[in-house]
């Protein structure tokens, strides 16, 4: 007996390896022996069949099911598909859309966060208060600041691009928004507690643009910017 | 029933003993009945500080353990009807006691005193975990730079999260002529960081060293420090009391100057 046909069974279903190169009435003819051989092994039992190897069209799985059904006492209840590329689609189509739910839902929080202290939400977040050096937000979605952001930020950590940072007072050690890092000029020279409240005084926004963090004052422009 | 107050501060070296030797003594010179515990098991000083590290016997964990009476344990700060102190063990460690003992020794202590104040040690391990354990409010010090006030903002963190409420600041070692220059944090700067009530500031003063070196607390002295100390006790205990002007040891002629 060739080999171009090789069933896998598990508890719940087949997995159905055909070789590539064979001809599908080998393989009809294959399945048929093969299936004839184990039907008192299999009984009518209800399983699941995935087709594996080989791409077969829509007519020719319905042909092997017949095979199956005509051969053995199995049903088979469903088609487990194997379409990379369809998966692929789903995936990145399900991802966007669950993306785009965290950075348009949003929680508060109201309170300091201090040196140690770390805020992780699934959702964007709004917090009333400081978030101190040493303090780390982490947010899939978006990070408003109402207060002093001085500690470590990371906006769209589940690899949304398009999530910001905007606080009242915008002066952090890092910024992180997707996979892209910025971090504070080093202070040489300079008193490491002197805030540059002059520069920092006005509410500021901090997204991504190409591979870049940029930092800017909070204008209608930019907000008119926002992809949520 | 009394207060239990823990001096606190995360960072080593910022005056948490000194703080709590001056703030106790201070309290008793105000007439209050004042327990002080060292609660720094293996690295006991609060006794040195205080001149009374010969009449140790027993000890927290002695008390702990059981092996004497709490008054036993207990050293006699001279000179004051209603002030004691209860030493830390030397031979020890942070183990040797757990937070649940510690509370039910503050909640005891608090029945008979009007204020029990716990000397902190540093970091945040189970030495931490102790001292804050059975602590009402809390006095965190630090000093005017930026590893003591980080410090200080996790230590408060801490302490919110185990819901101490009352959180005072103290900063400790200010030096006015830096401050002016721009080269030291003022206390309002910390205080813009921290974010917590401040109940002290404590200028840079030698006579600091004096007083541990010879180990008498120099609260309600006539030295700057002494007076600022003064104060902080008088807060504690609920009286407002202006700040200091830590700047103004020029007298009339500075001042004169000043507004030409």
């Amino acid at each position: 007996m060739s080999n171009a046909v090789v069933i896998k069974g598990t508890t719940y279903g087949f997995s159905v390896f055909i070789d590539e190169q064979a001809e599908f009435s080998v393989i009809s003819a294959e399945m048929q022996e093969k299936f004839k051989e184990s039907a008192r092994f299999f009984g009518n039992a209800k399983m699941a069949i995935s087709f594996e190897g080989k791409h077969l069209t829509d007519e020719e799985q319905r042909q092997l099911l017949d095979v199956i059904a005509e051969n053995s006492e199995v049903h088979i209840v469903c088609i487990i598909e194997h379409n990379s590329e369809a998966e692929e689609m789903h995936k990145r189509s399900l991802e966007e859309r669950l993306q785009a739910l965290d950075s348009s839902n949003g929680q508060f929080y109201k309170g300091n966060l201090r040196s140690g202290q770390v805020l992780e939400t699934e959702t964007s977040i709004i917090i009333i208060g400081d978030v101190n050096q040493g303090a780390t937000v982490t947010s899939k979605g978006n990070i408003i600041v109402l207060g002093t952001l001085l500690g470590n930020v990371y906006a769209g950590a589940g690899g949304n691009q398009n999530a910001f940072v905007l606080a009242l007072e915008l002066d952090p050690v890092q910024i992180r928004i997707a996979d892209t890092i910025a971090r504070a000029p080093d202070k040489v020279g300079k008193m490491l507690w002197k805030r540059e409240k002059e520069k920092n005084k006005e509410p500021k926004i901090a997204f991504r643009s190409g591979d870049n963090i940029f930092i800017e004052p909070v204008s209608r422009t930019v907000l008119n910017d926002i992809k949520l | 029933m009394g207060e239990v107050i823990v001096v606190t501060s995360g960072k080593g070296g910022v005056g948490k003993t000194t703080t709590t030797a001056n703030v106790g003594t201070g309290l008793a010179k105000l007439e209050k009945k004042v327990v002080l515990i060292d609660t720094d098991i293996g690295l006991r000083n609060l006794d040195v500080v205080m001149g009374l590290e010969n009449r140790i016997v027993y000890n927290l964990v002695d008390v702990i353990e059981g092996t004497c009476k709490i008054n036993q344990a207990f050293i006699k700060v001279k000179g004051y009807n209603n002030f004691y102190l209860l030493p830390s063990a030397q031979t020890r460690d942070k183990t040797a006691v757990t937070p649940e003992q510690m509370k039910k020794l503050t909640d005891q202590l608090k029945e008979e005193f009007d204020y029990v104040i716990i000397d902190c040690p540093a970091g945040i391990e189970q030495g931490f975990h102790n001292a804050i354990a059975g602590a009402d409010r809390a006095l965190v010090v630090t000093t005017p730079e930026v590893s003591a006030v980080r410090d200080a903002d996790r230590i408060i963190g801490l302490l919110e999260a185990n819901e101490i409420k009352q959180i005072h600041l103290i900063v400790n070692r200010l030096r006015m002529d830096m401050v002016k220059r721009g080269d030291m944090m003022s206390s309002e700067d910390v205080v813009e960081i921290l974010a917590i009530p401040l109940i002290g500031v404590v200028p840079d003063d030698e006579n600091i060293v004096i007083s541990t070196n010879q180990g008498a607390p120099l609260v309600g002295n006539s030295t700057l420090a002494g007076r600022a100390y003064m104060n902080i006790c008088k807060r504690v205990d609920g009286e407002e009391v202006p700040f200091l002007d830590l700047a103004g040891k020029g007298g009339l002629f500075s001042r004169l100057f000043k507004k030409n």
